[in-house]
């Protein structure tokens, strides 16, 4: 798979400008997730020089969103109003976690932020056996999407996707990777954010966040 | 890890597709190794149901299409059971392979990021 369609997001980060050169990379199967725990978007780990995690997987904001600081306008349809409403309750720890990245960054080891081998362990996320069977579930379907053609494809993903939510439901990964897929069109210039699927799913961004607690609940905080 | 077979899965595919090395000790992942006798047979191949079960893997079969997913370890009950960072193959912007080891010497910060 050659994910064209990325372009525009990689080429908008400038990886080649000579003072901020960066890899950008894809995960076209997702494996990232399985491997270093990511649940949700921006989320990071820390690998020092050795290849060894020094910092967990952790939501990873650098800059505070607008959408925390903005009014809700009156007279909008009340789910986007609830939908707004949870999104400015999402913790925001950007500064902090900017400040912790550049002390990093310059102290090494040093650094308060980096963590022994034994608390990044402890510190990542639990995995049981039916957090496991999600990632295999949604591995699976996956699979199925990206190698069976067209309609079958797309529709022998659902059932194993639907299995991979009921399992893991605090994975925030599997749910909008494939409400993105069912709510927005083939030829759309934009990916449907408001993910509203649920005639497909039975479910939506707006209503699992709020049977998640809310937006106060929806990412993996930074203990910093 | 996906499966067509169960049957001939090699040592060094079983290690591509989950991380874990099926060595003479045991299946091993960074400095942790799980005893498993008789996952690594003589002929170079992993019998996956027994690796699974020594791991806590789960093994999702889909009848219709025949094929298997192996999902990951449960054995720390945790997501990580090693600190040391592991390598998946990933591609660049123009599709050239990429492993986060060619930046061993270097501090790294791994952001995960999408558009939806």
């Amino acid at each position: 798979m050659y994910p064209e369609h990325t372009h525009r997001w990689i080429d908008a980060a400038a990886p080649d400008d000579p003072a901020d050169a960066h890899p950008s990379l894809i995960d076209t199967r997702h494996v990232t997730g399985e491997l270093f725990g990511f649940v949700n978007i921006p989320m990071a780990v820390w690998i020092d020089e050795t290849g060894t995690i020094v910092r967990n997987a952790e939501s990873a904001s650098i800059e505070r969103s607008p959408l925390r600081d903005a009014e809700i306008p009156d007279g909008i349809p009340e789910r986007m109003r609830a939908l707004l409403t949870e999104v400015k309750a999402i913790p925001d720890h950007a500064d902090a976690y900017r400040a912790a990245i550049l002390d990093w960054a310059r102290n090494g080891a040093a650094s308060p932020y980096a963590l022994t081998p034994d608390e990044v362990i402890a510190r990542s996320l639990p995995r049981d056996a039916d957090v496991a069977r999600a990632t295999a579930c949604f591995e699976l379907g996956q699979h199925l999407r990206t190698t069976l053609a067209g309609p079958d494809g797309e529709e022998a993903a659902i059932g194993w996707w639907k299995e991979a939510h009921r399992l893991d439901p605090t994975n925030w990964t599997y749910k909008r990777q494939a409400w993105t897929l069912a709510t927005t069109p083939a030829d759309a210039a934009e990916n449907d954010l408001l993910q509203e699927a649920g005639d497909v799913y039975g479910t939506s961004w707006i209503d699992d966040v709020l049977a998640a607690g809310g937006g106060a609940r929806y990412v993996v905080e930074p203990r910093l | 890890m996906i499966l067509t077979t169960l049957e001939g899965v090699t040592t060094q595919q079983f290690a591509d597709g989950t991380g874990w090395d099926p060595k003479p000790e045991g299946l091993c992942r960074g400095e942790v190794c799980v005893p498993a006798p008789g996952a690594r047979r003589d002929d170079g191949t992993v019998d996956v149901a027994a690796a699974a079960e020594r791991l806590g893997m789960p093994l999702v079969h889909d009848v219709d299409h025949g094929v298997w997913a192996l999902g990951p370890g449960t054995t720390t009950g945790k997501v990580l059971s090693t600190a040391t960072a592991p390598d998946p193959e990933l591609i660049d912007r123009d599709g050239n392979p990429f492993r986060l080891s060619s930046l061993h010497g270097r501090k790294v910060l791994l952001v995960a990021w999408a558009s939806y």
